[in-house]
């Protein structure tokens, strides 16, 4: 090959497809027969349901199935917790839940049945506070309290710590939930075949947890569900194993002996609530004068919603991540997850670190403020490096977190614009910066984080990939393209990724945790390596040489004398003839070298761990509180970038998700009941409310990734909130501890500030 | 979303026939931006759909010297913003079409449905006011024109009667020396809709202001015009201290909107800065150095 194909920044392998408008979404299948469903939702956070009349809805011309919580499986299905119906039985515990879908001929009958379900319901008083959650007499979501989960982690001894700290800070900060926001509303087509299989084809990220789930929750054999990833339109972690539109379809195709499918429009898909986790966090930290941490004390509560989903999971992140970034020995953590009656929280890009960023980082800014140091200077003091292990005994590989507070402050200008005079008009800007870390895979579902690739090697030359993890757009299936092609000695153009099949791909955790470039990919390595030694074992018998004489280079074997030479397809037939018609078909496994934690949260949980960094200037309008990001420069340290085009492209989206999270975006509630459910009025970042976005990478090598990669794309949602806070203070000496920063915060903090001087 | 007859009258007379035979089932449909919106939203369910598409007298844009400027109500909001009728006589008018919502909205929205719609968070209404534009109006019994300020009633409330349709927009000729000027405001980069504008007319002669206009929109139910702020720039020299003066007054006059886009509170700080600012910009002054 002319060039390597790692380290080239190439467009996505199904890019070409999409922009064509050829590729297929779950929303696009159709099958002959189909039916279209609906769902009906609750108008109430918290009420009783004394009846449901569905005769008229059944009565009416084309409807086929009405089902109710009274049809579902008894079973409760969830992740840690199984709270959920397919839906909902007896109560409803949150405006939007699910209490009866309709099967029709088309979606606008079945919208027209959804107006003839009579349902009476007792309202209920909701909890809608997850600050009230835990006092007593309040309304109770679940039996057994308000009390999701609990997390207590002492290390080392916080309190003399404290004692013998210079400065202590204390803190409470809040963050918000924020809708994921991908490109394709859920959607999902399922048939119960003649066979009496369930075929569903679904928008997810993992097949395989979305196979378990169904199982689970329809109460019916593994083998008996067979689940196909169409193309995906984006997850961003909604569409892991909390969202329950996929789970409603499966079940109403078991109703029916027709395909149904159940697309979500827009204003659906955000009433059914895939939200991030939000959380209140109280942080109370000790330095030294010279800028080293000696003691964190954390409080959090975390709200899940109506059920708890992964969001314990989550509120682990939130409760323990980034305490591994830096090199510190006392930690007292309390983290609770409390139940209310509003829309189930979970899984989010970050997955619970970017709640932490913004509360550690704004920590670091001030403290740092308060002893006269460079914030930067304070993140470089205290940041963990390679070969260390962390407070929770993670066990650092690659680090090049200072190189990348080097490289964006470099590239902003930070000394320059630190040290600049303060102007005093009506605009004015300001820089800030945050730093974080991310896992690379997790080993959290079971005592395993492994993937399995099965690689097929044609009669032509060509190689098709099959995988159980999924590319939602993230480019997983490029990635794997390019190390398989990298390692067998072919050009990317001859690999076929096959869109994950539960009855044809090996099993696979699916897309989570970072975890599909280092776990995935090394899996790929040892599937492609595999199937090269094969082939020059077949070339050797061939050509009569040694195989180890003979290189695969460029879909041709060719030995290092150049004596003997034959093309890559004609071994691949030599093979099948001589092997019984057996092809080339091998397979390759990976388990990373991890363990799960233990019952007191330690243990070496990722094979690697990526940082970031990020550098931003705002503009504060000080008469109408408007901030305006100016520019942002975002370092993220991935390993070997196996393609710089697809991490500068995550690295750029995931910091515009976090601006949209800071700045623009805001759930707000009227009596638990979503009032800007739209795109309109939930305003995510259009690309006119961004400026230029300036995404680095800082190459180091991970050990035990493939190639010497590692996670990218989630660490760089991390930085952004606190970076644009801590600028926001450093234009306007304003500091915003909960977000989203508001212009009316702004303006608040100023008429603050004025007073105070004036006083 | 109901099943509907989607109705396509080929005459103005043919439509207002449809509007008076079905009366409150039927909706006129102009761009539809606003109407699928509220019907998907469930806020409105017309069972007949009257489509004006194909009636050609809500069509063009137009100049004469006596009559001034007509803009079809059919004219989309991006055919105003480079029409070079408009661009030449009425250029504050081509930036308020260019710059509102969002290129898909510019391209498939009307002036016509804009107006009708009377949504408060829009750009046409102050602008049109300052302007002194004349709506016309066409019903069963004849064509009436309506000021632009007597065709806001209130909040999504518009002076047009049961079965009229809008027909166009009228601006009069233009007066030497008369000048417009714009602003809009949105709460957050990544909004589309302002919060706030200011639109600002005035002749000018030997440096002073004359026959000034404030129009504030979207802050306030519908577009309100600032006498006495108008008055304070009349005849004075401008500075910035008579702008954040102008900007206080109308800020103390405003009737603004509450709701989830900005508090009362929070629209009158930002109809203070951006007429402080459109007055400032207007006389050649940089606002940027002092706060009001
Ligand atoms: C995302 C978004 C952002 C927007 N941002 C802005 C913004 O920043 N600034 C701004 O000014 N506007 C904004 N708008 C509003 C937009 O300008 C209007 O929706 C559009 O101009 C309406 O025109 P239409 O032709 O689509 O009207 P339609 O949707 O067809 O009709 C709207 C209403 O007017 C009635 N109607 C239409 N034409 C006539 C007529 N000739 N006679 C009588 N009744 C009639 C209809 O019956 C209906 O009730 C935004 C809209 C959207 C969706």
């Amino acid at each position: 090959m002319e060039t390597s194909a790692i380290g080239q920044a190439r467009p996505q392998i199904n890019a070409r497809e999409k922009v064509l408008g050829r590729a297929r979404y779950a929303g696009d299948l159709k099958l002959a027969g189909m039916l279209h469903a609906r769902l009906l939702r609750a108008p109430h956070a918290h009420a009783r349901i004394v009846s449901v009349d569905t005769s008229a809805a059944r009565a009416l011309a084309g409807v086929r199935a009405v089902a109710t919580g009274a049809d579902v499986p008894d079973r409760r299905w969830g992740v840690g917790h199984k709270q959920q119906h397919v839906l909902a039985r007896g109560v409803v515990r949150f405006v939007g839940e699910e209490v009866a879908a309709v099967v029709a001929e088309t979606p606008e009958i079945a919208e027209e049945a959804l107006d003839l379900i009579r349902v009476e319901y007792e309202e209920l008083a909701p909890l809608l506070d997850p600050a009230l959650s835990l006092d007593p007499g309040v309304p109770q979501v679940h039996e057994g309290g308000n009390l999701s989960e609990e997390i207590n982690i002492d290390r080392g001894d916080v309190d003399a710590a404290f004692a013998g700290a210079d400065l202590i800070h204390e803190e409470t900060y809040t963050t918000h939930s924020q809708y994921p926001g991908y490109m394709e509303p859920m959607a999902t087509l399922a048939e119960v075949d003649g066979a009496g299989r369930l075929n569903v084809w679904t928008s997810t990220q993992s097949v395989f947890l979305a196979r378990q789930r169904l199982a689970e929750a329809l109460d019916r054999p593994i083998s008996s569900i067979r689940v196909i990833q169409p193309t995906v339109g984006g997850g961003f972690g909604g569409k892991i194993i909390e969202e329950r539109s996929s789970v409603i379809a499966a079940f109403l195709a078991t109703l029916v002996d027709r395909p149904v499918r159940l697309g979500l429009s827009r204003l659906d898909d955000i009433l059914s609530g895939c939200f991030s986790v939000p959380a209140t966090i109280r942080l109370k930290m000790g330095m030294t004068r010279d800028g080293t941490i000696v003691a964190k004390e954390v409080d959090i509560l975390a709200d899940c919603g109506a059920y708890a989903g992964l969001a314990g999971e989550v509120m682990t992140v939130t409760a323990m991540r980034s305490d591994n970034m830096q090199r510190i020995r006392n930690i007292r953590t309390r983290a609770r997850l409390v139940y209310t009656h509003t829309m189930p929280r979970g899984a989010f890009r970050g997955f619970g670190g970017a709640q932490m960023s913004f509360a550690l980082n704004s920590h670091m800014a001030t403290m740092a403020e308060m002893l006269g140091l460079d914030v930067i200077e304070l993140h470089r003091k205290n940041a963990i490096g390679p070969g260390e292990t962390s407070v929770h005994d993670w066990k650092i590989g690659s680090c090049e977190l200072p190189a990348c507070l080097d490289q964006v402050s470099e590239a902003i200008g930070w000394g320059e614009k630190r040290s600049r005079a303060k102007a005093g008009g009506v605009l004015r800007r300001g820089v800030g910066m945050a730093a974080a870390m991310h896992v690379s895979g997790n080993r959290t579902i079971g005592n395993w984080d492994g993937s399995t690739i099965l690689l097929k090697v044609n009669e032509d030359g060509r190689a098709v990939v099959h995988t159980g993890e999924s590319d939602m757009g993230q480019g997983a299936f490029t990635m794997l393209a390019q190390i398989c092609a990298e390692t067998l000695g072919i050009p990317v153009a001859h690999v076929t990724v096959a869109a994950p099949d539960t009855d044809n791909s090996p099993y696979c955790i699916g897309t989570l945790a970072s975890r599909v470039t280092i776990n995935g990919g090394m899996a790929m390595v040892k599937a492609a390596e595999e199937a090269r030694a094969t082939i020059l074992a077949a070339a050797a018998a061939k050509l009569g040489c040694d195989a180890e004489d003979l290189a695969l280079v460029d879909g041709v074997i060719r030995s290092a004398d150049g004596a003997h030479t034959a093309p890559l397809a004609e071994i691949c037939r030599y093979h099948i003839y001589r092997h019984g018609g057996e092809g080339i078909y091998v397979k390759g496994s990976h388990d990373p070298q991890t363990v799960r934690f233990d019952g007191d949260f330690r243990g070496n949980i990722a094979p690697a761990y990526s940082f970031a960094a990020q550098a931003v200037e705002v503009e504060v309008d000080t008469e109408t509180g408007q901030v305006r990001l100016v520019e942002t420069y975002l370092s993220d340290d991935c390993g070997v970038a196996i393609n710089p085009l697809a991490v500068h492209g995550q690295s750029n989206g995931a910091a515009v998700q976090a601006l949209g999270w800071t700045l623009y975006e805001e759930l707000h509630f009227e009596g638990g009941r979503v009032i800007n459910g739209n795109l309109a009025d939930y305003t995510m970042a259009t690309a006119d409310a961004v400026p230029m976005m300036h995404s680095m990478i800082v190459e180091g090598y991970e050990p035990n990734g493939p190639l010497g990669a590692k996670g990218a794309s989630e660490t760089a949602i991390l930085p952004g909130a606190a970076a644009i806070a801590n600028a926001v203070y450093d234009a306007i000496g304003v500091r915003i501890t909960d977000l989203p920063i508001t212009p009316e915060k702004i303006l608040a903090g100023l008429a603050e500030l004025e007073e105070a001087s004036l006083a | 979303m109901r099943n509907l007859d989607y109705l396509e009258p080929e005459s103005l007379d043919e439509a207002l026939r449809m509007l008076a035979d079905y009366g409150d089932e039927a909706a006129v449909f102009a761009g539809g931006t606003a109407l699928l919106l509220a019907m998907r939203q469930r806020m409105l369910a017309p069972g007949i759909v009257v489509a004006l598409g194909g009636l050609s007298a809500l069509r063009g844009i137009g100049y004469t010297p006596e009559a001034g400027l007509r803009i079809g109500a059919l004219s989309r909001h991006s055919e105003i913003a480079r029409a070079d009728i408009v661009r030449e006589h009425y250029p504050v008018l081509a930036k308020v079409a260019a710059g509102l919502a969002n290129p898909q909205v510019r391209n498939q929205g009307t002036i016509g449905g804009n107006l009708c719609y009377g949504d408060p968070a829009t750009d046409p209404p102050s602008v049109l006011v300052a302007l002194d534009a004349e709506l016309e109006i066409a019903g069963r019994s004849g064509t009436r024109r309506v000021a632009m300020a007597d065709f806001l009633v209130d909040y999504f409330t518009t002076a047009l009667e049961p079965g009229e349709i809008l027909t166009a927009i009228h601006l009069p000729p233009v007066t030497p020396g008369r000048v417009g000027h714009y602003k809009r405001h949105l709460r957050t980069p990544a909004e589309h809709r302002p919060v706030a504008n200011v639109a600002l007319t005035l002749t000018e002669r030997g440096g002073l202001w004359d026959d000034v206009r404030l129009v504030i929109g979207a802050a306030t139910p519908v577009a309100q015009s600032m006498a006495r702020a108008a008055a304070a720039l009349t005849g004075q020299a401008i500075t910035l201290d008579l702008a954040a003066e102008a900007a206080r007054i109308a800020a103390e006059d405003l009737t603004p909107v509450s709701d989830a886009r900005g508090s009362a509170a929070f629209r009158r700080q930002v109809v203070r800065a951006t007429v402080r600012r459109i007055v400032a910009e207007a006389a050649g002054l940089d606002w940027s150095e002092a706060a009001a």
